[in-house]
């Protein structure tokens, strides 16, 4: 499965809304839920999907999903 | 009251304390929250139901986390994120309830602890189970 999948179905996953659509530059904006509480879950979920782990200086730059998938293929090129 | 820190708090901790419901509590609790569905408040309505007496609200039961959570595990200085819990079997008035957190993942990024919780009675039944999240504060 793809990253962008794979996000996707994160994303699915936390907020719990199977039909849920993100796209690149999808943010907080656009989905209701994604308080700073989920944004914790989303990050801790990420970095246990892929296996990875986040530094706070990075996940503080992000502002869209585009920007999260981003920081994802770069971690696991680190690892 | 614990202290723990983050950097003291490891997977497979575990902490537990034990508490018996009241009918004062219940009291209490019908004033805070308002609740007075007479499956709660009326004993013979919840015998009619098919309980053995009325029915100790859930939401009193889980209060218990907040008191694991701030007291306990990790204590003075966690903050509660949040509680995914659920009610398998009823409790009632007399019930000595064993209150039980082990911490399963600790996050240093977000200063997060995960806690797997669950309310036992003395005979072993579970009456609650819980996923518990709280920050720790530091300094």
């Amino acid at each position: 499965m793809k990253v962008e999948e794979r996000v996707t179905s994160v994303f699915r996953d936390i907020f719990d809304n199977p039909d849920l659509k993100i796209t690149p530059s999808t943010s907080a904006q656009d989905i209701e839920d994604w308080d700073s509480l989920a944004n914790i879950n989303l990050i801790v979920a990420m970095e246990k999907e892929f296996n990875v782990r986040f530094q706070m200086q990075d996940i503080q730059r992000l502002t869209n999903v585009g920007g999260m998938i981003e920081l994802i293929n770069r971690s696991i090129q680190k690892s | 009251m614990n202290e723990f820190r983050l950097d003291q708090l490891t997977p497979g901790l575990r902490q537990s304390f034990s508490v018996t419901v009241t009918t004062s509590m219940m009291k209490d609790f019908q004033s805070i929250s308002g609740d007075c569905s007479p499956i709660h408040m009326d004993e013979a309505y919840a015998k009619h139901l098919g309980f053995k007496d009325r029915v100790v609200y859930g939401m009193l039961t889980a209060s218990f986390y907040s008191t694991l959570v701030g007291v306990y595990l990790p204590g003075k200085y966690a903050l509660l994120h949040s509680v995914d819990c659920s009610f398998p079997q009823p409790v009632f008035v007399g019930d000595e309830l064993e209150v039980i957190g082990e911490v399963t993942e600790v996050n240093d990024t977000f200063n997060q602890v995960e806690i797997k919780a669950q309310i036992k009675k003395k005979d072993g039944q579970v009456v609650s189970r819980a996923k518990i999240k709280a920050g720790v504060r530091g300094g």
